[in-house]
């Protein structure tokens, strides 16, 4: 039995250490907090980066989608031919196989208020099979069936102007009309991004960018009462071995593990997070180890009266969770201001979610909880016989 | 201080009857080291000694002569490295690491430093030792206030140490060392920050613990305001015990010196010095302390029981409690001229001859006064 530990009414000894010095307490919790603070950022970032990467695979309107079994990124261009989409429409379970257009890297927009011209994202698709989930696009669909014209992006980012009352803009210097907007944001890689139809796309690019018998993504509906599982097995067997077939969860985590572990942002922001965790945890090991040289003598004595070591250990990493938790709370506070301040000003989705608060409070009990266990060699060492 | 000394010599085993209870501590043959290989240093040397129940035991001596090592062996705070230690009825060398622990919860420890914990409250404090018991908590709470009361801080119950003097955090300290009342308690210097009425305050206390109780004390202390309290004061120098002596036995045998003719000369020191050096002896009843005819070797004094005096196989007297005998053949160098035996259960006081005859030499009067018994008994 470790003594007086479980009894209720046992003097709370690791929350009064944690309480009975504010300024200490201030101290410990400015500390730690600046770098759990260093965390939240950077899983924040990390957060909106994938979300921001994910949002166009996340906003199709598909439960199946097609790409190139080459393509390695959904913001790189590997066309597969539509043909291979046509057949798709054959299979059985499959309600619909629509095609888009995407490009990164070819569409050129001037700003309608000051004439600079920005490189941009653009999709395009056929008006009357629409691919999209957002409705803003769907209810504006028909308007795309006049030749030149264009969605924008009304999230873009201010420098390109779409958030502008202007009706005409320039695209690849070709004039486009303004028939409406959507709300997307841009990510790391995009700035902003225009929608128009398959046809427009088409035009609007030359050489073999343009042809529309290249497709980039098939959107794949299942028919209502079908497996997906079952059609995605089907399409794989109907089609031959250079295209690929994902369900849209299996696209996105394909993404995100790109994003993760292939892309340099994934591991940037992961060691960004690892800095924070070290750095917390140097400031953590400080204040424990000052507290318990602090109390070295009061240690001693209470195995000098027969304290089992395992009590010392649950004093110790008690209070190091506390200390963890006074840390955590106010760097949580202070982020979600930042977040708010930082998302507005980089039209980022910086957001506290479930995830980054539970892995935060994670890696901050963590941290502090090492650092203890490092710490606490000198309270099992502590020799009561040196007390007398 | 007139005081007669009971000693039982370092090296030698106590004598205790049979039937006597288990001491609360019992060390045999006690030797400590510190250091290892060549840096070895012996700081034990052969100690002894057993602490009844119920005594408040002071030690002294000077810085370095052994006293908080000792303590601290018996407190299972280190291992003894030779000779037994035997604490509360368990042998501490036998036990585990578990075992030891469970020891240290049965004694009461007061350390010169109070190590109080800066963040509780003087009740927190003491509730730290009081939760390591069995008693519930309503208990635990009048137990702790109760003790703090006690030791003239009930006023300050709710008050953190860095709001208390250097004393009263030290009475904190002795109340948290006794809020369990525990059979043993260990103290170190206990009250070198305290005033003259929080010392006689907590002396008493501590008496309060060894008459209702039953716990022994064993206190390091050069205070000589615990010396006069104290049952009884074990000397130390260099290691070893010098002297081991019971006042309250002390204070029995001056009582019957002081009248017989034979030690009114002495100075109360030179009293002290002979009665230093006697030690106690218990003889069953008609169990045979000294025989006629044979050498002198030892002086006896009589504390309880009675004794007859034979000679040719005849009763000749009977002594009783502060009655002395065998001073004649020390002084005369004659075999005994008589036989004592124990009538019943004896106890008795008893000096070496070569102390015997130191004494006879250290006082012209005690001299004198030793011949004049001699030729009043021929």
């Amino acid at each position: 039995m470790l003594a007086g530990i479980a009894r209720p009414g046992s003097v709370p000894l690791a929350w009064r250490n944690l309480v009975s010095n504010k300024s200490r307490l201030l101290r410990s919790a400015g500390g730690i907090g600046f770098a759990v603070l260093l965390m939240l950022m950077q899983l924040g970032f990390e957060q909106a980066f994938f979300e921001s990467a994910l949002a166009v695979i996340r906003g199709l309107d598909g439960d199946i989608l097609l790409q190139s079994a080459h393509k390695y990124q959904f913001a790189t261009r590997d066309p597969f031919p539509r043909a291979d989409l046509e057949k798709a429409r054959d299979v059985a379970g499959v309600a619909s196989a629509r095609a888009l257009y995407a490009d990164w890297f070819d569409f050129f927009w001037k700003n309608p208020i000051d004439g600079k011209i920005f490189l941009v994202r653009a999709f395009g698709f056929d008006p009357a099979a629409p691919v999209f989930s957002y409705a803003d696009v769907n209810a504006e669909r028909d308007k795309l069936k006049e030749p030149n014209t264009v969605l924008v992006d009304r999230r873009a980012r201010r420098f390109l102007g779409m958030d502008s009352a202007a009706t005409e803009a320039e695209l690849n210097g070709t004039k486009v009309k303004i028939v409406g907007g959507f709300a997307l944001g841009p990510d790391f890689q995009s700035d902003g991004t225009v929608i128009m139809s398959d046809r427009t796309f088409a035009s609007l690019l030359h050489g073999p960018a343009g042809d529309p018998a290249a497709v980039d993504l098939g959107v794949i509906k299942v028919r209502d009462g079908n497996d997906p599982a079952a059609v995605q097995q089907s399409l794989r067997k109907a089609l031959p071995g250079t295209i690929a077939v994902f369900t849209k969860p299996e696209l996105i985590e394909f993404e995100r593990n790109f994003q993760a572990a292939v892309s340099s942002a994934g591991p940037i922001f992961a060691m960004g997070t690892i800095v924070g965790f070290v750095v917390g945890m140097l400031i953590s090991y400080q204040v424990t180890y000052t507290d318990l040289s602090d109390q070295l003598p009061q240690y001693a004595t209470l195995k000098a009266m027969g304290y089992r070591t395992g009590y010392l250990l649950r004093v110790v990493f008690e209070q190091a969770a506390f200390n963890a938790l006074a840390g955590w709370v106010p760097a949580l506070l202070l982020s979600l201001l930042l977040y708010y301040v930082i998302g507005r000003l980089a039209l980022l989705p910086l957001h506290m979610s479930a995830h980054v608060t539970l892995v935060s409070l994670g890696l901050t009990l963590g941290m502090c909880l090492i650092s203890a266990a490092i710490a606490v060699r000198r309270v099992i060492t502590a020799d009561p016989a040196e007390v007398f | 201080m007139c005081a007669t000394l009971v000693a039982e010599p370092a090296e030698a085993p106590p004598v205790a009857p049979t039937s006597a209870p288990e001491p609360a501590v019992r060390v045999h043959g006690l030797n400590h080291y510190y250091g290892e290989g060549e840096a070895r240093n012996q700081v034990l040397f052969g100690n002894s000694i057993e602490i009844p129940a119920g005594q408040l035991v002071v030690m002294t001596g000077p810085s370095g002569a052994g006293k908080t090592t000792l303590l601290t062996l018996i407190g299972a705070l280190r291992s003894a490295h030779e000779g037994k230690i035997g604490v509360l009825g368990r042998d501490l060398s036998r036990l585990g690491g578990a075992e030891l622990v469970e020891v240290r919860r049965e004694i009461g420890f007061i350390f010169q430093m109070h190590n109080l914990f800066d963040a509780l409250s003087a009740y927190e404090n003491v509730k730290m030792a009081a939760q390591l018991g069995d008693a519930a908590p309503a208990e635990m709470r009048r137990r702790c206030t109760g003790i703090l009361e006690r030791l003239g801080l009930g006023h300050r119950i709710d008050y953190k140490p860095r709001f208390l003097s250097g004393g009263e955090r030290q009475r904190v300290a002795i109340g948290r060392a006794l809020v369990n009342h525990p059979r043993l308690v260990l103290a170190d210097e206990p009250t070198a920050a305290l005033d003259k009425d929080s010392t006689m305050n907590v002396i008493n206390l501590l008496k309060q613990q060894t008459v209702e109780h039953g716990a022994a004390v064993m206190m390091v202390t050069h205070d000589h305001r615990i010396i006069d309290s104290a049952d009884r004061l074990v000397h130390m120098v260099d290691g070893r015990i010098m002297s081991d002596v019971v006042l309250h036995d002390a204070l029995r045998i001056c009582e019957f010196l002081r009248p017989i003719d034979l030690f009114k000369a002495l100075t109360p020191r030179q009293l002290t010095d002979v009665a230093e050096k006697m030690t106690k002896r218990h003889f069953a009843a008609g169990e045979t302390i000294i025989r006629e005819g044979e050498p002198g070797e030892e002086f006896f004094l009589i504390s309880d029981g009675e004794v007859e005096v034979i000679r040719a196989d005849r009763e000749v007297a009977r002594m009783g409690p502060g009655d002395f005998f065998g001073e004649v053949a020390l002084i005369s160098g004659e075999p005994r001229n008589a036989t004592i035996v124990a009538e019943g259960e004896a106890d008795t006081y008893v000096l070496g001859k070569t102390d015997f005859q130191t004494a006879l030499a250290t006082s012209q009067s005690f001299r004198d006064q030793l011949y004049r018994v001699y030729f009043m008994r021929h």
